[in-house]
């Protein structure tokens, strides 16, 4: 089956919800280029173990105050 | 001369303080700026003009007994129509919620009335806080006061417009993706979206949860500063929010660019900006240069990351809030927000949560390499000349039969915004020239996490040199 066929049958599948319109058939089917870009990056990164760990990197990375 | 609604909301606030001007001076000058403009911009949804004049005669009656006036004192502000305030509509911009009315108040809207100001309009916004464009099918299209067949940008579009028109000195605005820096940008005025997490997100609707923000639209950095201040710092009621302590931004803001290193990326987001655009950006480097700042030519890394991860997080996340509604009401919807939730539901979960998982390590990593080198990173906020409501309407699109072309001349309104939600860092965009159709153009400023004061320090710093943020919309005179 095609992708956007395929995308928008598990869609329905999954979620009980159609394409909408038009515009949602092209966004969805746009998936690929989704897929692409993740691909494109996959494995690049460890897998963070630990919970919050963007919290923590907010503060890790934060902007210091004078004196801090 | 102008109206009192065209002070800044510095100058407006320190002038009710000293009993100079009242309060109901203010707000009549607001009412009367929406009466002329607004049939223009179509940026109001809901007024509560009789609360308003009373909440106007109790803070004059309460200076005029010697009370200590707050830091906005008397400041009437209309907001996005998306901040809950207890028996006033919020209608979200969209036909679903058009008859909503919360039963409890945001801490936001409750933080600005501690501070002396009060609410008196809701304004219209991209229908859930869904587009970059300002389109509204179910209140009509919001129009930039700069062209009003121009987009205003959104979401926040008319508080966009509004604050550029007059009709309130300050407005809350919310950003996913760019939704405060657009209109800020496309309407000439200036914008600030803060560290995730810097700012209280309880009593607001949500778009995506990690990657939603609240923050000030306003006339200059100093106005944005003055509002950030208030509404900053940690609410019990959002455990999300940071405890890190809320600095006097208004007190750093001492024109002092020396040794201030500003980052222009070299790899995106600069290149292949319109020519017009790129102008007005290099000609705001040259002012900050002037005054100090060190300007670094450097390529930001992990650029493809973030785009690929943040696209998940906001897709996903907004799917799963509107799901019901896609099941049940999908046809209430305008196309383009309908189609834009749609894909949400063919990503995997486990995309989504390592979208999720490696955002910390993308962040410090990003910030190891960059901020080692600059202290801000610059770009134009929107890289291209600002498209028309027409260019950019999926829903005509949809109707005329190939919406292809125009679903990416909406999308690529975002493109240099966006990143700087999944990174979470602190971003502004202050008016710096007008483009080759005469529409303005945004110098938009990112800081590490919690750097809003060198933000908001650098952004005061331009405002002092030039006065793109002191010219009047053009469509409106």
């Amino acid at each position: 089956m095609p992708f956007p066929e395929e995308t928008e049958a598990m869609i329905a599948t999954w979620h009980g919800i159609k394409a909408p319109n038009r515009a949602g058939s092209v966004m969805a089917a746009d998936l690929a280029a989704t897929i692409r870009a993740f691909e494109a990056v996959r494995d690049h990164m460890a897998f963070e173990e630990e919970p919050a760990s963007f919290v923590a990197a907010l503060q890790e990375t934060r902007e210091q105050e004078i004196g801090e | 001369m102008s109206a009192p609604c065209d002070l800044g909301l510095v100058e407006a606030a320190d002038a009710v303080a000293k009993r100079e001007l009242t309060s109901a001076a203010l707000l009549e000058s607001c009412l009367a700026r929406i009466d002329a403009v607004n049939p223009k911009l179509n940026a109001v949804i809901w007024q509560d003009r009789e609360a308003a004049r009373e909440a106007a005669a109790a803070a004059d009656a309460a200076l005029a007994r010697g009370a200590k006036p707050g830091k906005l004192a008397g400041i009437p502000l209309a907001h996005k129509d998306m901040y809950y305030q207890a028996g006033h509509p919020c209608t979200c911009g969209s036909a679903i919620r058009r008859d909503f009315v919360p039963d409890y108040t945001c801490t936001v809207v409750e933080r600005l009335a501690a501070a002396g100001a009060y609410s008196f309009a809701g304004l219209n916004m991209a229908e859930f806080a869904q587009n970059p464009t300002g389109h509204n099918r179910a209140f009509g299209h919001c129009h930039n006061p700069w062209g009003l067949e121009r987009i205003t940008g959104g979401s926040s579009s008319g508080s966009g417009a509004m604050v550029a028109a007059g009709g309130t000195f300050a407005s809350l605005g919310s950003d996913t993706g760019g939704s405060i820096r657009l209109p800020a940008a496309a309407c000439g005025v200036t914008g600030i979206k803060p560290t995730q997490s810097r700012v209280s997100r309880y009593g607001v609707m949500p778009l995506s949860f990690s990657l939603d923000n609240v923050g000030p639209l306003a006339r200059s950095a100093r106005d944005c500063a003055r509002v950030l201040g208030v509404i900053a710092g940690h609410d019990p009621r959002d455990p999300t929010s940071a405890a890190n302590p809320v600095p006097d931004y208004e007190a750093g803001l001492d024109g002092d660019l020396r040794g201030q290193r500003i980052g222009v990326p070299t790899n995106v987001l600069v290149p292949g900006a319109a020519p017009s655009v790129l102008a007005a950006f290099e000609a705001a480097l040259e002012v900050l240069a002037a005054r100090g700042a060190i300007i670094v030519r450097l390529a930001l890394p992990l650029m493809d990351a973030v785009a690929a991860y943040g696209g998940i997080l906001s897709r996903v996340e907004g799917g799963a809030i509107h799901a019901k509604w896609m099941r049940e009401r999908a046809q209430d919807y305008s196309v383009h927000l309908s189609g834009r939730l749609y894909p949400g539901y063919g990503i995997p979960a486990v995309y989504y949560i390592e979208s999720l998982s490696r955002r910390g390590a993308v962040l410090k990593a990003f910030a190891a390499e960059v901020f080692g080198q600059v202290d801000l990173i610059a770009t134009p906020t929107i890289p291209t000349v600002l498209p028309t409501l027409a260019e950019t309407d999926i829903d005509a699109a949809e109707a005329a039969g190939d919406p292809a072309e125009t679903v990416a001349r909406f999308l690529a309104v975002s493109v240099n915004t966006r990143p700087f939600n999944y990174l979470g860092l602190p971003t502004a965009s202050a008016p710096c020239g007008l483009d080759a159709n005469g529409l303005p153009v945004g110098l938009q400023l990112a800081g590490r996490p919690f750097a809003e004061a060198r933000v908001l320090k650098v952004a005061d710093a331009y405002q002092r040199d030039t006065d793109w943020h002191r010219r009047r919309p053009t469509a409106l005179q």
